[in-house]
Parts: structure tokens; C-alpha cells; sequence
């Protein structure tokens, strides 16, 4: 179970999240969901350990900046970057060793060709494609066997099949009682995932939605009436599309 | 350490197989083993001179280097820089189940291979220049990759890694180290006072038992004094205090409380860090470590098409930038051009005449030269796919991508010139070939880059390029020198300098059109 806390973060004068509260409980997915300069990358920053800031934050009840709790937490940044001078495979290697996990040899395997990285194990770093390294971290990160994993833009610089696949993992880790939480953008490609949403503008959650309680109502309209974003707004945005009848 | 001792380990082992693959490195190899033979040769002389050929003068020069070193590492650990941190850390290592401290280690840890490469330099120096008996470098050696190690490490930590000192406490953090360097200066000034100014003088501050009772500073110079000089009451007691530091710091570093506060500082270095070397790849050097680049407000009045776009662009660039088209070189050129002048007349002239005539275009080609890498906006041009795409010849894209750089040059070499030829009553006409000497030989810099860029720059790497395009420069102040030789011998000086230039302009016209093809191959190939 994932549960962030009154969470606060200021950076000097600005207020980039303001007593952000949300849980997402074992075995599901929520979807952190927000425009631009909302306060995601902080929130996401601060489960992941990496920011200074107020409130709390419990991953499988433990604080998230212990060790513990890192042991079985796992983190896909927006933005992979991967260590020039070692190879696919030792970064695996290497994670392994970290998170103190055991693994055989044929999960490393199995893991590899699940994302088409059997024949890129011996690349080094600086030789991957951005593509490569999203999968490459996303490798890294399910191999750890993680109770909470936290997806940030998993799909960005994927092609059509590791998307696919990533899905079906995804649905996976929720099947096996993990705790998944995915901040994206791209609001068609977790359609068919989500069971709780968390609409954030302005450093603030504005809204928590379940599946259950929202039953046929999409998405995308949900987002656009709860961040006040309205169709009028969103048709000025697009002129050219529509004058194209695109 | 597990898991950071594979990551150190196979870090190290992939960038030695990496570089092993590569021709230049050894290339590099002999280069470094010919310093390491070379450098300390010719130090020798220097340091007999100045009387510092013996153990004692070693003393005197790590003393000197340690008042720089000490409070710079504390000043940068309180600000929390000093450790290079990369994103790749940051993804992999910030978020795992590794502690904090030992991430700090790692990071402290990166530097070892050149600390070893430093030391064993220095110890070279210390055996063939001041006669420094074997047992004693060795210990010395170990001392500074061992104890010094351990101690940097604890402050390091301490400093660092702290979450009970807030920025208020760094900060006096900062004040303390700024003043074990006011006390060393109030020694030194204490010094000059009793002994009066000589370089005897600045050695005896540097041996001397008060600056051996500063704290930390002064310890850590003590078991330097110990090492080389001998025992004294001074210097022992000064080692047993550096010692029991070293273990007391040791002790608090490994009680720290840390869970990671200050992964937020190191993101915000590794961002920079990264951002700079990327914009350092593409030739701008203005960009610096912790400082954001500010620009300011500008238009300009687009006129032309095609190519020209890429001037305008870059004037807008320009505009906007804070010190508008000068830069490094043009500080430069204006400190030589006055320095060379203050020097003429302090003087009251140079003795040698030839010296007095070609002293300018000397000075010009050795400051160009010296700043090769600095590469200015035609390497950040051939960077932007823009560049490519740009309707217009690869020739007339070059031209005016360039041109505001000979604007540049121009002004550098008036200001280079002006002052020297002022005070020396040179003639407009030779003045005028200063300058024109200087922005052919800036212009040849630009395309020597890229014919460097074409001939090895898939092979030899980022300094192998710019080592080749400073061979190609070398050669051609050859030339130039040629053709002044051959002028001066057929007609004196002014012809000296005018086939000086015109075999430069020349050689520079060469340069550009295989710029210009070569850049037709990138953009056709």
C-alpha cells in the first residue's frame, strides 16, 4: 500500500505541493492525473525519496526514506538515463545486488526477451536508443519482485508492442497484490488499467475517482471538467486540427 | 558496499576496456609518461634555483598547496558541491535500498583514480627533484590515498550528508574555513613584517610553527613537516592532533544520522552538471557550473532569407546575452594588448628589434593557440539539425553562420594591437596587418576545427580532434613565419609582414572551402 500524507513542498515562495493526501491500496492501480506545472513530478520526486519535504509518506506502512521501505519499492522515472560504461545486462546485475533480491538466471532471461532486450544485454549504456533505455529501467524495476511501483510517463518513447506489453504487466503486478501508481499524460493508454484516479492541479489532489463510482463516464471528459479546462478551451488549443478536420 | 563496489568496479573495468580499444589512448599514454619524465626535469632547474631542491622545498610546496586545497573542499562540502553527482545516479542509486553514506562514498570514491595519477606525480617530483628518499614517498603515498582519504571523507560526510546542520550552520561552516585562511594570511603578514619580502622569507612562513598550530590547515601541514623535514615539538604534537581528528571524525561521521536530504542538492548539481558538459560538447563555454545563463530582452530586424536566418539568429543570441559578442577571448585579448604596452614602457622598449616588430602577431598566435578549445558558435551550429535543413548552399550557410565571429575577431585583434602599436609607434599600415593577422589566424582556428572534424573526429574523440586541429594550427604559423622570413630577407619588415599575411590568408582560404565541402558531405551524406 502506497499512502502520502499531507505532503507539502515548497520551492523558495512557490508552493509545488500544497497538503497532498492520497492512497492507493495493494493490488491496485491508480493514475495520477494533472496539466502541466500541477505538482506531479513533486509528488512523484517526494514518493520516490528524492525531495526534502513535510507530511508523510508510507510505503507497505514503512517511512518511504528507510531502507525497508525502499527494499520493495520500485521507481520508473519520466526520463531514463543509464550508466554510460556498463552494459543492459549489468545494470540488472547491479539492481540485484542493491535490492538484495535473488533471481535466476532464467528470469533475467525471461524478463530481457519480454521486452525484446535479449540481443541488447551486452549495449552499453550510451548506446541505447531512448526507447531502448525506458525498457532497460522498466526491466530494472519489475526485476526487483516490487510491492509498490511507481510509473512516471511509462509509455513515453515506447514503440506500439512494449506498450502492449507493458500493459500486460502492469495488469500482472495488480493480479500478484502490487500497488501500482502511474502518472501520465497520455489518458488513452491507461483507459483499461485504472481503478482510482487522482486529479492534482496547482499542487492540490482536486478530486479521488474510482472506477467503481464513476462507472461509463470517460476519462478524458473527467479530467477536463474537474481541472476546469473546458471544451471551448481545449477547441482554441487546436485550431489547425480542426480547420483540417483532423 | 556490495552492490556500489560491483557498480565502482565494473564502471572502472568497462571505461579501461573502452579506452584500451581506442588508438589514442595510447597516444595519451606516451604523452603522460613524457610529462611524467619531462615536467619533473625541467622543474628541476626552477627548483634549484629557488633553493627548493631538497626534502624541505617538497614541504614548502605541499604547504602552499594545502592552504588552497583544505578550505576549498570545506567550503565546497558546507555548499554541498564538490561531489559529482550523474542522472544515472540519480535513477539507479538515489532510489535504491543503498544508504546515503555510502552513496557519498562512492561519489567521494570517483575521484581516486585521478588522485592516485596526481600523487604518483607528485611523488615522481618529490624523488627526482628534491632527493626525497624512497621509504618516505612511499609513506607519504599512502598517507595521502589512505589517511588524507579517510579524513576528506569524514568532513565530507559530515558536511554533506548532515541533516541537523541547516543552511545557517553551513554557512558558519563556510566562515570557519574562510578563517583558518584569514589566520594563515595574518601569519603571513606577521611574517613580512619581521623578515621583510623575499622568496627566503615566503619559504621560512611556510615552514614556520605557527602556521603548523593552525587548526586542521596547520595540523595536516605538521605531518607533512614530520614526514620531510624532520621531528620537532611543533610538528609531532601537530601529527597526534591531526591523528586523533582523523579518528574523531571518523567516529561522528559513522554515528550520522542521514536518510538522504541532500539527494535534493545533488539532483539540482546533476542536472547542471550534466546540462554544462552537454553544452560544453557544443562549444559554449559560456555556460558555468551553478550559475544559470541569464539572458535579457533583444530584437532584431530579420532581413534575407536562407542562410541568412542563421545570422540573425545569432545576433539575436547575441543581443540577448549578457556581454553581447565578448567573451573569454576578447578579455583576453584586451589584457595581453594592455599588458604588452605596460611592458614596452616600463621597460623603456624591448632590446631586440625583430622582437620589438613581431612581438604582436607572436603574442596573437600564442593566445590563439592556447584557447583553441574554445570554439565559439560554428561548433553549436554544426550541432542544430536546423542548420541542415536550411534551404540555402552549404557555402554561403558557413559564411554566414561565421560572419559575426569575424566581426569578433576583428574587434580582438584592435585590442590586441592597439595599445602595443600605440606605445611602439608602429605605422597604420603594419598596425592594420596586426589585425588582420589575428582575425586570418582566428578564422583559421574556426576552420581547422572543422577539417579536424572531418579527418579524425570519428576516431580520435573530443580531444584527439582538438589536439589535430592545434597541429593543423601550429603548421599553419609555420607558414606564416615562412613567409615573414622570406619578406623580411627580400625586403625588410613591412614585406615580412605582408607575405606573413598573405600566406596565412591563404592557407585560412584552403581551410574554409574544405570546411565548407566537408560540411556539403554532413549535410549530403
Amino acid at each position: 500500500m502506497l499512502e502520502v500524507m499531507e505532503l507539502t513542498k515548497r520551492y523558495g515562495k512557490t508552493l509545488a505541493a500544497d497538503g497532498v493526501g492520497f492512497t492507493v491500496p495493494d493490488g491496485r492501480i491508480g493514475i495520477l492525473l494533472g496539466p502541466n506545472g500541477a505538482g506531479k513530478s513533486t509528488v512523484i520526486k517526494s514518493i520516490a525519496g528524492l525531495l526534502r519535504y513535510k507530511g508523510s509518506i508510507r510505503i507497505q506502512g514503512h517511512d518511504s526514506r528507510s531502507l525497508e521501505a525502499k527494499r520493495c519499492f520500485a521507481y520508473v522515472p519520466e526520463m531514463p538515463y543509464m550508466y554510460d560504461a556498463l552494459t543492459v545486462r549489468e545494470h540488472m546485475e547491479f539492481i540485484v545486488r542493491a535490492y538484495g533480491v535473488e533471481v535466476t538466471e532464467d528470469e533475467i532471461r525471461e524478463l530481457l526477451e519480454q521486452f525484446e532486450l535479449e540481443d541488447k544485454q551486452d549495449k552499453l549504456g550510451n548506446e541505447l536508443s531512448k526507447g531502448m533505455m525506458q525498457k532497460v529501467s522498466i526491466c530494472c524495476a519489475l526485476i526487483i519482485r516490487p510491492s509498490v511501483i511507481l510509473l512516471d510517463e511509462p509509455m513515453v518513447g515506447l514503440d506500439p508492442a512494449a506498450i502492449k506489453e507493458l500493459k500486460e504487466v502492469i495488469l500482472k503486478l495488480k493480479a500478484r497484490g502490487t500497488t501500482v501508481l502511474i502518472s501520465t499524460h497520455m489518458l488513452e493508454m491507461v483507459k483499461e488499467l485504472w481503478d482510482v484516479t487522482f486529479v492534482m492541479d496547482k499542487g492540490r489532489i482536486l478530486g479521488t475517482y474510482t472506477r467503481e463510482a464513476l462507472g461509463e463516464e470517460d476519462l478524458e471528459e473527467l479530467f477536463f471538467s474537474v481541472t476546469g479546462q473546458s471544451g471551448k478551451n481545449r477547441e482554441a488549443e487546436m485550431p489547425v486540427a480542426r480547420q483540417k478536420g483532423v | 558496499m556490495g552492490a556500489i563496489g560491483y557498480l565502482y568496479r565494473r564502471i572502472l573495468a568497462n571505461r579501461i576496456k573502452m579506452a584500451l580499444r581506442r588508438p589514442v589512448t595510447y597516444f595519451y599514454i606516451v604523452v603522460f609518461l613524457i610529462y611524467m619524465f619531462a615536467v619533473p626535469m625541467s622543474l628541476k632547474v626552477l627548483a634549484e634555483e629557488y633553493r627548493l631542491d631538497a626534502p624541505d622545498g617538497m614541504a614548502a610546496v605541499l604547504t602552499l598547496f594545502a592552504f588552497w586545497v583544505i578550505p576549498a573542499n570545506l567550503i565546497a562540502y558546507a555548499r554541498r558541491k564538490g561531489l559529482i553527482f550523474r542522472n544515472s545516479d540519480i535513477h539507479f542509486l538515489f532510489p535504491s535500498p543503498t544508504g546515503p553514506k555510502q552513496i557519498l562514498l562512492f561519489a567521494h570514491l570517483k575521484s581516486l583514480v585521478a588522485q592516485s595519477m596526481v600523487l604518483l606525480f607528485v611523488v615522481c617530483c618529490g624523488g627526482t627533484i628534491c632527493g626525497v628518499p624512497a621509504w618516505k614517498l612511499a609513506v607519504y603515498f599512502f598517507f595521502s590515498l589512505v589517511v588524507e582519504n579517510v579524513l576528506e571523507g569524514s568532513i565530507m560526510m559530515l558536511l554533506y550528508g548532515s541533516e541537523r546542520l541547516d543552511e545557517k550552520r553551513r554557512g558558519l561552516v563556510i566562515r570557519g574555513a574562510y578563517a583558518l585562511v584569514g589566520i594563515l594570511a595574518a601569519i603571513g603578514i606577521y611574517t613580512y613584517f619581521q623578515t621583510g619580502l623575499s622568496f627566503q622569507s615566503v619559504v621560512g612562513f611556510l615552514h614556520s610553527d605557527l602556521v603548523q598550530m593552525v587548526p586542521v590547515i596547520g595540523w595536516y601541514i605538521s605531518v607533512i613537516h614530520l614526514l620531510f623535514i624532520g621531528p620537532t615539538v611543533v610538528n609531532v604534537t601537530g601529527t597526534v592532533l591531526y591523528f586523533l581528528l582523523t579518528a574523531e571524525l571518523v567516529m561522528a561521521a559513522v554515528r550520522m544520522k542521514c536518510t538522504g536530504a541532500y539527494y535534493e542538492d545533488a539532483i539540482k548539481f546533476a542536472e547542471d552538471y550534466e546540462e554544462v558538459l552537454a553544452s560544453r560538447r557544443q562549444g559554449n563555454t559560456e555556460k558555468r557550473l551553478g550559475k544559470k545563463q541569464k539572458f535579457g530582452k533583444a530584437s532584431v530586424v530579420w532581413r534575407g532569407k536562407g542562410a541568412r536566418a542563421l545570422f540573425y539568429r545569432q545576433l539575436l543570441e547575441y543581443k540577448k546575452s549578457k556581454y553581447f559578442i565578448f567573451d573569454l577571448n576578447t578579455a583576453v585579448a584586451l589584457i595581453a594588448g594592455i599588458g604588452l604596452a605596460w611592458l614596452y614602457v616600463e621597460e623603456g622598449g624591448f632590446e631586440a628589434e625583430i622582437f620589438t616588430n613581431f612581438v604582436i602577431p607572436g603574442l596573437s598566435a600564442y593566445l590563439i593557440l592556447i584557447f583553441t578549445a574554445v570554439n565559439g558558435k560554428w561548433a553549436k551550429e554544426l550541432k542544430s539539425p536546423y542548420t541542415y535543413m536550411i534551404p540555402d548552399t552549404p557555402f554561403r550557410k558557413l559564411m554566414q553562420a561565421t560572419a559575426m565571429q569575424h566581426v569578433q575577431n576583428l574587434i580582438n585583434g584592435l585590442l590586441i594591437t592597439v595599445p602595443g602599436a600605440v606605445v611602439m609607434g608602429m605605422t597604420p599600415m603594419r598596425a592594420a596587418l596586426c589585425v588582420i593577422f589575428y582575425m586570418a589566424l582566428a578564422a583559421n582556428k574556426l576552420y581547422a576545427l572543422a577539417v579536424a572534424e572531418a579527418v579524425v573526429g570519428g576516431t580520435l574523440g573530443t580531444v584527439g580532434k582538438q589536439m589535430f586541429q592545434l597541429f593543423l594550427q601550429s603548421f599553419v604559423i609555420l607558414l606564416a613565419f615562412l613567409g615573414a622570413v622570406t619578406g623580411n630577407l627580400a625586403g625588410g619588415t613591412d614585406l615580412a609582414y605582408l607575405m606573413m599575411d598573405v600566406f596565412l590568408v591563404l592557407a585560412t582560404a584552403i581551410f574554409m572551402v574544405l570546411a565548407a565541402l566537408n560540411f556539403y558531405r554532413m549535410e549530403t551524406t
